[in-house]
């Protein structure tokens, strides 16, 4: 790695721990009047926690050739070329939100997720047969959210209610159990789906979502954003 | 008390001399002292070196002395290294005498036909201190220091480079592909300014250090920012569970597209590439087959040719600062 993109890991790094911090701390501003209401069947002054899977989308990394300086009469020299990608991968997720009101609940995250990074060789100078090796990477996203449930859009008797979400987080990620860490930012955003198991929309249910996870920093060849795919499936309990 | 002793390595048309000991993580330059190795390096800072008053077509002294202090501000400028040298100036010595001097210049040697330029080392025994270091450049090659290089003309920056490489203590570096060419060798490509054998005449190609030069002279001159920021692999070439001794190891970083080379050192198949940035690498090991075994290690040291081209079945994470250890490369005889 070079020095600025060892700089820039850096920064990430501190400015990760400050997302988390501010998150925090928003999620104390708005709990400490709502603690002092009285909780409503399903709307404010409640806590909700949910765990379970999630689908983390792969992102291509691209090629990067070995290449050699040629010699003056030879255009360019390959000692080999690798396709690099990273792999899509399933993983678990917790949440804790606070309700906020009955459409708004702030929630902390934790997604853990181990992808595989893999890298193609092929065309090698002297032959070498192609392979395809791998590198095991520890994914670790802490973030916070806000969800915007529309209960004006409830059905299953009110049961059903459907919710956007938008947050941001800060990524730890791990080469080859931790030889290596390298950090970075993470925006997210979707739609989803939560079903109440009865129609105080308290007690159990479960969680439905898909969405994009904007990735900022962590492990890439390069500098800049990269959007995945994501969706997870949560059992939820509020109370 | 100080021993001298004088060694000569050769390089850059095809042929190359090397009567010290490789040592160490990249192939440097070595001395054996009783059972250990000592890498050969300079202690005191700035090198003192003179320039020989003598001219050879198309290149006058002043020209010569412009591209030699080109090419030791090129090492200098290495990030996290210290070195440093000056021109003290212009003397009648030549080169390759043991005078106290180290002196740079033109010197006619046609019975080294296929040697464009040498450098010799008077060394401390004792504890591989380079005391002074010689570089004659062969004026039986047609040289030229143009700006843009000259079609059939060596291009004395570049070679100096590679000498001073030398000079500073690196033996050469096999990151490179070659072909038979009526009985000598032909640079196809390179990725090193210490490969062994020198691009055709009118290439300026090598008077840019690449990774693989920087990772060495980062090994020996290494500041505690370079030891701090900067990893290393480590492990061993064996076939049939047995090492593999000389084999050519080589980490590319898909990351940054750089490569960086080493040997397999010992029996066991041992080897250890240093200077690495902090990543993804991909390991790959081959035989010595790009250039005379002689131009990287000494005749007494048995390297294994038998094998193929194998890379490494996992990604190797090098971290910060540290070492990524215990690898194994498994080849098998061709």
């Amino acid at each position: 790695m070079n020095a600025a993109a060892t700089d820039g890991s850096l920064r990430s790094s501190a400015s990760g721990r400050i997302v988390v911090i501010s998150l925090l701390i928003l999620l104390c501003a708005f709990a400490t009047p709502a603690q002092a209401q009285s909780p409503a069947p399903s709307g404010a002054g409640v806590w909700e926690i949910g765990g379970g899977g999630v689908f983390v989308g792969g992102y291509d990394l691209g090629d990067r050739t070995a290449e050699l300086t040629p010699n003056t009469g030879n255009t360019s020299v390959s000692l080999f070329t690798t396709d690099n990608k990273v792999l899509p991968v399933f993983g678990v997720q917790a949440r804790v939100g606070y309700v906020v009101s009955t459409a708004l609940v702030i929630e902390a995250g934790f997604r853990f997720t181990q992808p595989v990074y893999e890298v193609r060789v092929t065309g090698d100078f002297e032959n070498a047969p192609n392979t395809t090796i791998e590198e095991n990477l520890g994914d670790y996203v802490f973030d916070g959210s806000a969800v915007w449930h529309f209960t004006g859009a409830a059905f299953a008797g009110g049961r059903a209610v459907p919710f956007v979400f938008g947050g941001a987080g800060y990524i730890r990620e791990l080469h080859d159990r931790d030889a290596l860490v390298e950090d970075g930012f993470e925006y997210h955003a979707g739609l989803g789906l939560k079903w109440w198991f009865n129609e105080s929309r308290r007690g159990f249910g479960i969680r439905g979502d898909v969405g994009v996870s904007i990735r900022d920093g962590a492990f890439d060849f390069e500098d800049g954003r990269r959007i995945v795919p994501v969706a997870g499936g949560s059992l939820i309990y509020r109370f | 008390m100080t021993r001298r002793a004088r060694l000569i390595v050769g390089v850059t048309l095809a042929l190359a001399i090397a009567v010290v000991v490789p040592v160490g993580a990249y192939l440097k330059l070595g001395t054996r002292i009783g059972n250990r190795t000592e890498s050969l390096h300079w202690r005191e800072f700035p090198i003192r070196y003179f320039i020989s008053n003598v001219s050879a077509p198309g290149v006058t002294v002043q020209q010569f002395q412009s591209a030699i202090t080109a090419a030791f501000g090129t090492w200098h400028a290495v990030e996290n290294t210290q070195t440093s040298s000056t021109f003290v100036g212009f003397v009648q010595a030549l080169p390759f005498v043991d005078d106290g001097m180290s002196v740079i210049g033109y010197v006619s040697q046609p019975g080294q036909d296929r040697t464009l330029a040498a450098t010799t080392f008077t060394i401390d025994e004792t504890d591989g201190r380079i005391l002074e270091s010689d570089i004659y450049f062969n004026t039986i090659f047609p040289w030229s220091t143009a700006e843009a290089g000259s079609t059939d003309r060596y291009d004395v920056q570049s070679i100096a480079l590679h000498e001073i490489g030398h000079l500073l203590g690196l033996s050469h570096s096999a990151l490179g592909e070659t072909e038979l060419i009526g009985g000598g060798r032909r640079v196809i490509g390179a990725e090193s300014v210490m490969f062994p054998i020198a691009f055709t005449r009118g290439s300026i190609a090598d008077r840019t250090l690449k990774a693989d030069d920087v990772a060495g002279i980062s090994d020996i001159y290494g500041t505690t920012t370079f030891s701090r920021e900067f990893g290393s692999i480590s492990g061993r070439v064996t076939k049939s569970g047995r090492g593999v001794q000389g084999a050519h190891v080589v980490a590319f970083s898909p990351k940054t597209g750089k490569l960086v080379g080493g040997f397999t050192l010992t029996e066991n198949g041992e080897f250890v590439i240093a200077g690495l940035e902090p990543g993804p690498h991909i390991l790959r090991a081959e035989p010595l087959d790009d250039g005379d075994v002689n131009s990287f290690f000494d005749d007494d040291f048995d390297v294994d040719l038998d094998f193929k081209v194998t890379f490494y079945d996992r990604v190797v994470a090098v971290p910060r600062g540290g070492g990524a250890n215990n690898v194994e490369i498994k080849v098998t005889a061709k």
